[in-house]
């Protein structure tokens, strides 16, 4: 053993004061501080911009609303309304119509015998499209006199600042558009007695089961005669000059049906068929995803041997590195068409909506955002039945449950939070991305059809997420259109915001219950 | 024993039949991913690769994008790129039937690759920089009080915002508010800003789970915070931090909605060093791969001429993204091994 | 063979610096003096009253019950507290020669030289058995190879490791066994040479002929250590230590030469405690 005694002190001898801090120290502290305070200052700004940008659009909304009233669109949209009725009905005919021909063609008629027999059918159905003539040229003569007014009424406000602007005269524009009133009455007249005339001439349909749907056809077709006159009222009680009442700019864009821009009668900015587009699409998604992701990862974490388990984990993680650009493309080049060749085999003929017209449709997007969702859902939900302590699990076995049992009764249930979050966190994703339902849900802003149950899902949509990708490149800053674009942003980061949180408070709550 | 009782073979049964439907699921799963995997790796192979030396089609991955001119000559179909349509007029002047043209679909993608390649640097120096700073800040230096907690809440939520928010935020802000135009610059900052949450919440991560005896042990032993930070912190943090940031820099290349209306170009003919003054660089849009995979599947049709690029370009950009991911979970299941507390 | 005891004054300690530094408070007898501190997480208050002085190269024992604060006081005296949030002395002050730790404006850093510490879970880096002793010299700004060797060879052989270890100075410490790993800790502890070691059970993973090396270890060392040691070992505290003080739910219940203690306890619960009848 070397002598200990010989070696030097190895400190170096302590200059530094007990009593010093050191200035290298607190800049390093500060540089991290700074970087992190700059991260929460602009993560806070986006916030704060979102929000600043979004919230101009119900003030614009507003005065869009109003002058929607005060130059008398909404006074001709009443009329309008009856006028899509009349022609709703007239489509319901002609559905009809298509369906008795094809019926005969099943049935082996020659299709001009087909026609032949259906000619009765065809004379009463354009008679009964005839009839909304009046109807028709009312709107389109008043459509014009608003339109013209609310140009007016709306350089008028642009000038307004100004000044000097040629005061118009809303008043006397106005009285014309209110002998609408009248020129209505007659028109509903007219409609009510060829209406009537025509159904009490009303041609027969071959087929039974067609001739009760024409039945209860005639009685809508009376309904809508009937009613024809409230519409009237609704006329003479409306006046320019009621005030709109300030949340109608929020309700009409949290309820409103209807995502019509640059139009030129009347811009509508409803969220409602986006909305309800994004949940369709993520409903499908989930459909699919839930069973399959929460069912691989009780596989993998269970089931499957060391050897499966080392393969399928990260491979699945993988997946979810696919980037949804691809993902879309590969929906446009081949699930699309893919969807709807199955949806017209034979095999299908049973289901009622099938065969599809859209190949690209809310199930087509919800099926590619499915494999998006399932690696979320997987590796969480993996993670936590791996977490569940092993002696739940032992505890099971010893008292004679056999490994399904185990998971049914004991795993599952011990780690459901964290399924459900797993779940939640899936949904977060689907809803919020992006370029599959762009790319795939068909981009059609409706409200698909829910009569035909289930065959609404194979209806295009468009979402919200679609329509911000859509539709931003193309907006002027600072205009309503752009504003409402960012309102749906921020409904979307709401959303998403929720989803999250609750998805880590059970999370929370599940590490919490485990220990 | 000499049988089993009846009850508990059914349930044995019934315990075969549910574990094959779990099997089922997942390779479903897989299955559909791999049919994507192959579909787009066969189809794309063609356009990329060759079967002449270099055995990769240069004029695909090194040239731009060009229109394709389609039409008869001589009872002969020709299907040209811009520039050969151009200098075969020349020779054989006007083709008789005005030729049919289809977007894209002729030269190759490099301007796309540069592009993306560009974005994904600048946004992931700028996300990494401060994303790590601000991990190490809130893991080190923070005191662990309600301020903090929030925050952390905070950007864990922000984590799982849609980055088409980020898009129309990084939209309002760089490109109109700020009036950068559509830049890489503010496509760095969106693209950033959208990475930034999910750098922070995985650096903390691999942070905290460095024991706090290590920390303990060097502060005892005279260190300063730094010392401790530097030497016995972040070299253990460091393999979680790089794989964390791996998989963001996959996020960030294969993200499309952020840049569509923030940097990328549908068409661009100069190249990014193309730019009269070095400060122009910053200011200029990209093409990038994502959004030009977005642009040729929606804006043109599906057919013989388009399906060259289309696939092309999707099996690119699917195999770099892929490589990153695969990178990072390798380096992971390394790191996994390797470091265990 | 050449003992410990014959190690040089290991801390250079020039009295004009001592006077300049010190101020005037300084208590002769006392190298750590604790002095009436309470102390709390949060607003769970630990410590009461806590009055104790450790009195300088000489092995002071820390005994009591699970829970009753021993680590907590121990990690008071190098300030490790000040990592736990909300941690606090509430009331009261610790002085090592005469110097209030706590004073604002204190070099943490040095302070922490000057008090080394061996934690109850061995603490290893996951570098090399050299780097993890080299680890203290080299943040001090010791760079020169040589210099490290030494130090790295003479800890090692002080904490009685050497010749586990001396072929395999450059695998992980994480290699090691347990009391390995305390022992490593303890060498890593000693090579930036402290005035104080604080040891928090340093014993309590290690196998007898372990914990024999390391007793005798601190035999030696309190030739020119002032050494703190928490124990749940009762014949470990009366072996090594020259000062017992047994501690009771946070407060100081006696304080005394180990012999008296152990002998003769003037309190009843210092006594059932020793005895075993409770804790
Ligand atoms: N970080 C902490 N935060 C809050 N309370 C703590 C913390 N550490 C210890 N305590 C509490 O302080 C009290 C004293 O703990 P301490 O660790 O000092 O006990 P100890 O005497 O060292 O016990 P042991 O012999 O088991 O190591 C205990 O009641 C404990 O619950
Ligand atoms: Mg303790």
């Amino acid at each position: 053993m070397p002598v200990l005694a010989e070696s030097p002190p190895m400190v170096p001898p302590r200059t530094r004061s007990l009593v010093s801090t050191s200035g290298a120290e607190q800049a390093i502290k500060a540089f991290f501080g700074g970087n992190a305070l700059v991260a929460l200052l602009v993560l806070a700004l986006i916030t704060v911009f979102l929000f600043r940008e979004g919230f101009g659009f119900f003030g614009q909304n507003l005065n869009n609303l109003r002058l929607y009233r005060s130059a008398g669109l909404e006074y001709v949209d009443f009329i309008r309304v009856e006028a899509e009725k009349h022609s709703e009905l007239t489509r319901a005919l002609n559905d009809l119509r298509l369906r008795q021909f094809q019926k005969m063609q099943i049935e082996g008629v020659a299709p001009e015998q087909a026609n032949a027999s259906l000619a009765t059918f065809d004379e009463f159905a354009t008679a009964f499209s005839d009839t909304s003539e009046p109807l028709n040229g009312l709107v389109s003569d008043l459509s014009e006199q608003a339109s013209a007014l609310k140009e007016q009424l709306f350089a008028q406000a642009e000038a307004g600042a100004t000044a000097g602007a040629p005061p118009v005269e809303r008043d006397a524009a106005l009285a014309v558009l209110r002998a609408g009133t009248q020129q209505y009455d007659q028109a509903v007249s007219g409609v009510s007695t060829g209406v009537d005339q025509l159904l009490s001439t009303a041609p027969p349909l071959p087929e039974a089961k067609l001739q009760q749907t024409f039945d209860k056809w005639k009685q809508r077709a009376r309904d809508y005669v009937a009613q024809l006159p409230a519409a009237g009222e609704k006329l003479r009680a409306w006046s320019p000059d009621t005030p709109v009442p300030w949340y109608r700019a929020i309700s009409a864009f949290l309820f409103g049906h209807d995502w019509i821009t640059a139009s030129f009668w009347q811009d509508w900015y409803g969220i409602r068929p986006l909305l309800v587009g994004s949940i369709m699409v993520s409903l499908v998604a989930l459909f699919f995803a839930v069973p399959l992701g929460v069912a691989s990862a009780v596989y993998v974490s269970e089931i499957a041997s060391r050897h499966e388990k080392r393969i399928i984990k990260p491979y699945i993680e993988f997946i979810s590195a696919i980037p949804s650009v691809v993902l879309g493309f590969f929906g446009i080049a081949v699930v699309g068409t893919a969807v709807r060749a199955i949806s017209e085999l034979p095999m299908f003929s049973w289901v009622s909506f099938f065969p599809i017209s859209e190949r690209l449709n809310v199930f087509t997007a919800g099926l590619l955002l499915a494999l998006m969702a399932v690696p979320t859902i997987f590796t969480l939900a993996e993670d936590a039945l791996r977490n569940v302590p092993r002696g739940f699990k032992e505890a099971s076995y010893a008292l004679g449950a056999n490994r399904l049992q185990t998971i049914a009764r004991v795993l599952v249930p011990a780690s459901l939070s964290g399924i459900v979050s797993a779940i939640l966190l899936g949904l977060g994703r689907v809803i919020g991305e992006t370029m599959v339902v762009l790319l795939c849900a068909g981009n059609r802003i409706d409200i698909p059809d829910f009569t035909q149950g289930l065959g609404a899902f194979f209806q295009p949509v468009h979402t919200m997420t679609g329509i911000i990708a859509q539709e931003m490149g193309e907006v002027v800053r600072g205009s309503i259109h752009y504003r409402a674009l960012f309102m749906v942003g921020l409904v979307l980061f709401t959303i998403t915001l929720l989803i999250n949180y609750f998805a880590q408070k059970l999370v929370a709550r599940y590490r919490m219950s485990i220990g | 024993m000499t049988s089993v009782r009846p009850h508990l073979r059914r349930s044995r049964i019934i315990e075969r039949i549910a574990f094959w439907a779990f099997r089922i699921a997942t390779y479903i799963v897989l299955a559909f991913a791999t049919y994507i995997f192959l579909d787009i790796g066969i189809k794309g192979a063609r356009t990329v690769f060759t079967t002449t030396a270099p055995f990769v089609n240069t004029t695909f991955l090194f040239d731009r994008p060009q229109t394709l001119y389609v039409f008869e000559h001589e009872g002969q179909k020709m299907t040209l790129g811009d520039t050969d349509f151009r200098a075969w007029k020349e020779t054989h002047g006007e083709p008789a039937v005005d030729p049919t043209t289809v977007a894209y679909s002729a030269g190759g993608i490099w301007p796309c690759i540069v592009g993306t390649a560009l974005l994904v640097v600048g946004s992931m120096v700028l996300a990494l920089f401060v994303g790590i700073s601000s991990a190490i800040y809130l893991s080190e230096y923070s005191r662990n009080g309600r301020f903090i907690k929030l925050v952390r809440i905070a950007i864990l939520n922000l984590a799982g915002v849609p980055s088409i928010v980020f898009g129309l935020f990084g939209f309002g802000l760089f490109v109109i508010f700020f009036g950068w135009n559509v830049s890489l610059l503010a496509g760095w900052f969106t693209l950033g800003l959208m990475i930034l949450p999910a750098i922070i919440t995985a650096s903390e991560e691999s942070l905290r789970a460095v024991p706090q005896g290590l920390r303990e042990g060097s502060l005892a032993l005279g260190a300063t915070k730094w010392q401790t930070i530097r030497k016995n912190v972040l070299p253990y943090a460091l393999p979680g931090i790089l794989t964390s940031s791996i998989l963001g820099i996959a996020r960030v290349a294969g993200e499309t909605a952020p840049i569509m209306f923030t940097a990328a170009y549908a068409m661009r003919d100069e190249m990014p060093w193309q730019v009269s003054r070095a400060s122009d660089f910053v200011f200029q849009g990209v093409m990038a791969l994502p959004y030009h995979i977005y642009v040729v599947s929606s804006k043109i049709p599906q057919n013989e001429y388009t399906e060259r690029v289309q696939y092309g370009a999707a099996f690119v950009f699917l195999a770099l993204v892929m490589l990153i991911a695969l990178t990072s979970i390798v380096l992971r299941e390394k790191s996994r091994s390797r470091l265990s507390w | 063979m050449v003992s410990l005891l014959e190690m040089p004054q290991a801390v250079s300690k020039s009295p004009t610096r001592d006077a300049a530094q010190l101020p005037a408070q300084q208590n002769d007898t006392a190298m750590i003096e604790i002095d009436r501190v309470k102390f709390a997480y949060g607003t769970n208050t630990v410590l009461h009253d806590v009055t104790l002085n450790v009195p300088p190269k000489a092995v002071t024992a820390f005994i009591g019950p699970s829970g009753c604060g021993k680590t907590t006081l121990l990690r008071c005296i190098n300030r490790m507290n000040d990592l736990v949030d909300g941690a606090a002395i509430t009331q009261g002050a610790i002085r090592i020669q005469g110097t209030d730790i706590n004073t604002p404006g204190l070099d943490v850093v040095e302070l922490r030289r000057r008090v080394g510490m061996v934690f109850q879970k061995s603490n290893p880096f996951p570098k090399s058995i050299y780097d993890n002793i080299a680890y203290g010299l080299r943040i001090a700004g010791v760079t020169k190879r040589s210099l490290i060797d030494e130090a790295v060879e003479k800890s090692l052989r002080a904490s009685a490791l050497w010749d586990e270890v001396k072929d395999r100075l450059n695998v992980s410490g994480y290699g090691l066994s347990g009391g390995q790993q305390q022992r490593l800790c303890i060498a890593r502890a000693l090579a930036v040479e402290p005035e104080i070691i604080l040891m928090d059970e340093p014993c309590s993973a290690l196998d007898p002929i372990a914990t024999a090396k390391v007793e005798e270890l601190i035999h030696h060392l309190k030739q020119h250590y002032t050494i703190v040691i928490v124990t749940h070992n009762m014949q470990q505290a009366g072996r090594v230590s020259d000062n017992t003080a047994f501690f009771y739910l946070g407060r100081l219940i006696e304080f005394a030469d180990t012999r008296k203690i152990f002998s003769n306890p003037s309190q009843k619960q210092t006594e059932d405690y020793i005895t075993g009848r409770f804790g």
